[in-house]
């Protein structure tokens, strides 16, 4: 057994490994990043998962219900660290688990991935409480340096294949077999399918107990427009195109759009070896957020920007994109599409920091097979040689491209081993007085 | 510590876009600090803070009398006015400096409970360093400074001989000093309006932008260092905390003095502008000797303090207009606020390096924030990037 198979078994039993393996963990893993380029090519099939906020039980839960490394081919799309409890474990095993298998997992920078914020939301202080010194936290913020600004998903199938028998317990007792027009399944963490949708909608079939149980829709955005799919699913609008075998390819990225970004080429150019500026491109992939808006507006984050249905329709025409798939916001029933499915948010963190009640969701995307595994579809270089002639006065099709096919697999967090938390942080009596006073008081008298 | 841990320590400030300003005093405290706590200390919540057996009493070499004195606030405002529709029952108190050009925003500051408006007054001097243009009104609330009670106009306002402490009273004063200071100045319209609460100040500003009575004319409010889940847990030990304080000090020196010692306030500049409005002379029975008390009985107060903060996120959240809220120490955030948070509906900024009286102990930090925070919301100032389709042409 390695010295990288012994780190993966104590860091998946919740244990963290010795300084020094972390920092040769990290030089590895920069080694590896360093020759990835900002926008990391991916081959379907793909699972894609959003935020984990150092949650690491539930990022053990996310491998039972997804799969393991290297079984299933995972990309992450961020926020590994702070807020939650288990930010080195979390990340070190992720880390550990791309240099050990580094073509079956792929990891791309959220806005948590900085010094800054790493400095004021937990994952600094864990550091020095675990190792008593600074040195992990900077050895990781190098790492955070070299991650990959985005990832494009080539090869998506627009059909659903089967559910693979992940756990060989119940196989869903369907419902008849999965059919070619099948576009969105919803399935719970037991591997039962609760909701689908077809491309043509001729067949819509749910669990009406799963239904009813999602509370009210607490997402970003609170007027969706009227659809018949379960709250977080856009799927039965309209995106009911052609039935092909290749969807156009998949963008992933932390945060969203960028005003500075038309292109997919944009961004492979951006010089991303930095801590995360305040503005800029870069700056806006970590921080922007969807809404119902036209065009651009201004995030309320106080960093990145709002973008509307026009932008992202426009962005993924472009690029010959079917959808973009992106994290960055709470969502409570664990993903949410957005403008005809264009754009999904896709929230990997149950019950998030340990009290807001939300499940979690992770986005399966097939395979074409249809050409024998050849990717015939855009990997988003799309217009290159026409410079920026080829952006003006361009019309957006009437009918958008046929979207991959969608499968969410939704989980709620896992049982916590509250033993190893720190306890409880003393409440600060704080809202007229200095936390401290009565600190100070006691040692007065 | 370690030497490498304050190397650290420093390297890890450096990184940072703005430095934290800290006042000379802190920086030295820091270092006491630090030098004597474990690193673990520092790790909890990355505050600056006592370490074990450290006195507080010990003096510091800087603590002779004469850094204690009082410092006025003319320097810091242009005017203070004495605001009051006919026959109200408050005459308020309020400091100003008025906007120099009709675009320039009015910065509305409204400070926590037991302070008054002076509590701003050193951040004011950062914020009109920063842009010169701005108008600033910080008003005293009732109970509060030198805001007058007129209890023969007043009778309503008064239960059991005790004044209505109430948020939405406080909310009401808000807005009619704001009225008042547009009649005053013969204004057709508002300016733009920021709103800035401070703790208790903070729950008052939110209700006032949540009813809306300025419409678009607010922009923007911001919130310092209260939040509604670890307010009313904090509420459990308030009487404990009120009850150890000191209720007379010997002069005005020995109240800036407990403020620092007590690092209730962190930044003696700050400390001697804002403290000597927290306190007034008391009657003294020889004639003689002046001792000083507390302005604001805030023991009395505690019937409302459920009052002042229950709601608060939900009211955060659905106000209009840009929000900001900057937290001290750590981010301490409720499950509503933290979902909120995480859904990208409002700007989070944590100054670790900060104790609750954000705005005195690191004036100029909560200056630059504000004014970004202000510039980002003020429309007529951003430039959003042209449309996707129009670039290039």
């Amino acid at each position: 057994m390695s010295n990288l198979d012994k780190a993966i078994a104590e860091l998946r039993a919740c244990r963290i490994i010795p300084e020094n393996e972390v920092r040769e963990l990290c030089f590895k893993a920069r080694e590896l990043l360093i020759e990835e380029g900002n926008v990391v090519q991916v081959d379907a099939p793909v699972t894609i998962c959003g935020d984990i906020h150092g949650q690491f039980h539930d990022l053990i839960e996310l491998f039972r219900v997804g799969g393991d490394v290297p079984d299933t081919n995972y990309l992450f799309m961020g926020d590994f660290v702070d807020r939650g409890f288990y930010s080195i474990e979390s990340f070190l095993l992720l880390l550990c688990l791309k240099v050990r298998y580094p073509d079956r997992i792929t990891l791309i920078r959220g806005n948590h991935e900085s010094r800054q914020i790493t400095t004021v939301y937990g994952f600094y202080d864990e550091c020095l409480r675990k190792y008593g010194s600074a040195n992990v936290w900077r050895y990781c913020c190098e790492v955070f340096d070299y991650l990959a600004l985005g990832a494009i998903v080539l090869g998506t199938s627009t059909r659903l294949e089967r559910v693979p028998s992940i756990s060989d317990t119940q196989q869903t007792e369907d419902l008849t077999p999965t059919e070619d027009d099948t576009e969105l399944e919803i399935l719970n963490a037991d591997n039962v399918i609760t909701a689908r949708f077809s491309r043509n909608r001729r067949r819509q079939v749910m669990d009406p107990t799963e239904l009813t149980s999602s509370s009210p829709s607490s997402s970003p955005i609170q007027s969706t427009p009227i659809r018949n799919g379960p709250a977080g699913t856009g799927a039965t609008s309209d995106s009911n195109g052609s039935i092909g075998n290749n969807g156009g390819a998949v963008f992933c990225v932390h945060g969203g759009l960028s005003p500075l970004v038309e292109t997919i080429d944009m961004i492979r150019l951006l010089d991303r070896k930095q801590e995360v500026p305040h503005e800029g491109a870069m700056c806006d992939l970590l921080w922007s957020d969807p809404d119902d808006i036209e065009g651009w507006g201004l995030s309320p984050r106080g960093a990145g920007f709002l973008f509307g249905a026009n932008i992202v329709k426009r962005f993924n025409h472009f690029n010959d994109l079917s959808l973009v798939a992106r994290a960055h916001q709470l969502v409570m029933e664990g993903f949410k599409e957005m403008f005809d499915s264009s754009i999904v948010t896709v929230w990997s963190a149950p019950n998030y920091c340990y009290r807001c009640g939300n499940v979690a969701a992770i986005l399966e995307l097939g395979e074409d097979t249809s050409n024998g595994g050849t990717i015939a579809r855009s990997n988003g270089d799309v217009g290159r040689s026409l410079g920026d002639s080829a952006f003006q006065n361009l019309q957006l099709p009437a009918e958008p491209r046929p979207g991959p096919g969608r499968r969410y697999r939704v989980f709620a967090a896992a049982p916590q081993d509250y033993k190893g938390m720190p306890a409880k942080k003393p409440v600060a009596d704080y809202f007229l007085v200095s936390r401290f006073c009565r600190l100070g008081k006691k040692r007065q008298r | 510590m370690s030497d490498l841990q304050k190397s650290f320590a420093r390297q890890k400030f450096d990184n940072l876009p703005i430095d934290p300003p800290l006042p000379p005093n802190a920086n030295m405290l820091e270092q006491e600090d630090r030098d004597s706590s474990s690193a673990s200390s520092i790790s909890s919540t990355g505050t600056i803070r006592p370490g074990p057996g450290q006195g507080l009493a010990r003096k510091r070499p800087d603590a002779n009398s004469e850094s204690y004195s009082p410092v006025p606030w003319h320097s810091f405002f242009t005017t203070t006015l004495k605001l009051s529709w006919v026959h109200s029952p408050f005459i308020y108190h309020a400091y100003y400096t008025p906007p120099i050009t009709p675009e320039a925003p009015l910065f509305v500051l409204h400070h926590g409970a037991g302070c008054s408006g002076l509590s701003f007054a050193a951040c004011v001097s950062h914020l009109k360093a920063i842009a010169p243009d701005i108008g600033i009104l910080a008003a005293d609330a009732r109970g509060h400074g030198e805001t007058q009670f007129r209890p023969e106009y007043g009778d309503e306002e008064l239960t059991d001989g005790k004044l209505n402490m109430s948020l939405e009273r406080l909310a009401d004063d808000l807005e009619a000093v704001i009225e008042l200071l547009k009649k005053d100045a013969g204004w057709e319209h508002l300016p733009n309006i920021v709103l800035i609460g401070h703790s208790l100040g903070g729950a008052v500003v939110t209700e006032v932008a949540m009813r809306g009575k300025f419409g678009r004319k607010v922009l923007a409010f911001a919130v310092l260092d209260v939040v509604e889940g670890s307010a009313m847990d904090a509420l459990r030990s308030m009487n404990a905390y009120l009850a150890a304080r000191p209720q007379v000090f010997p002069s005005l020196e020995a109240g800036i003095e407990w403020h620092l010692r007590s690092r209730t306030i962190r930044n003696l500049d700050s400390a001697r502008i804002s403290v000597p409005s927290y306190l007034k002379p008391l009657a003294s029975s020889d004639g003689q000797t002046t001792k000083y008390e507390w302005v604001t009985d805030l023991a009395y107060t505690s019937p409302y303090w459920n009052d002042w903060f229950g709601g608060m996120s939900r009211k955060f959240l659905e106000a209009r207009g840009g929000k900001l809220l900057l937290l001290a120490g750590t981010d301490r955030l409720d499950k509503e606020l933290m979902i909120g948070q995480m859904q990208g509906k409002y700007q989070l900024q944590v100054l670790p390096e900060a104790g609750h009286f954000i705005q005195e102990d690191v004036p100029e930090k909560t200056a630059h924030l504000l004014i970004e925070f202000w510039k980002r919301n003020d429309g007529s100032l951003l430039v959003l990037p042209p449309k996707v389709g129009s670039a290039g042409n």
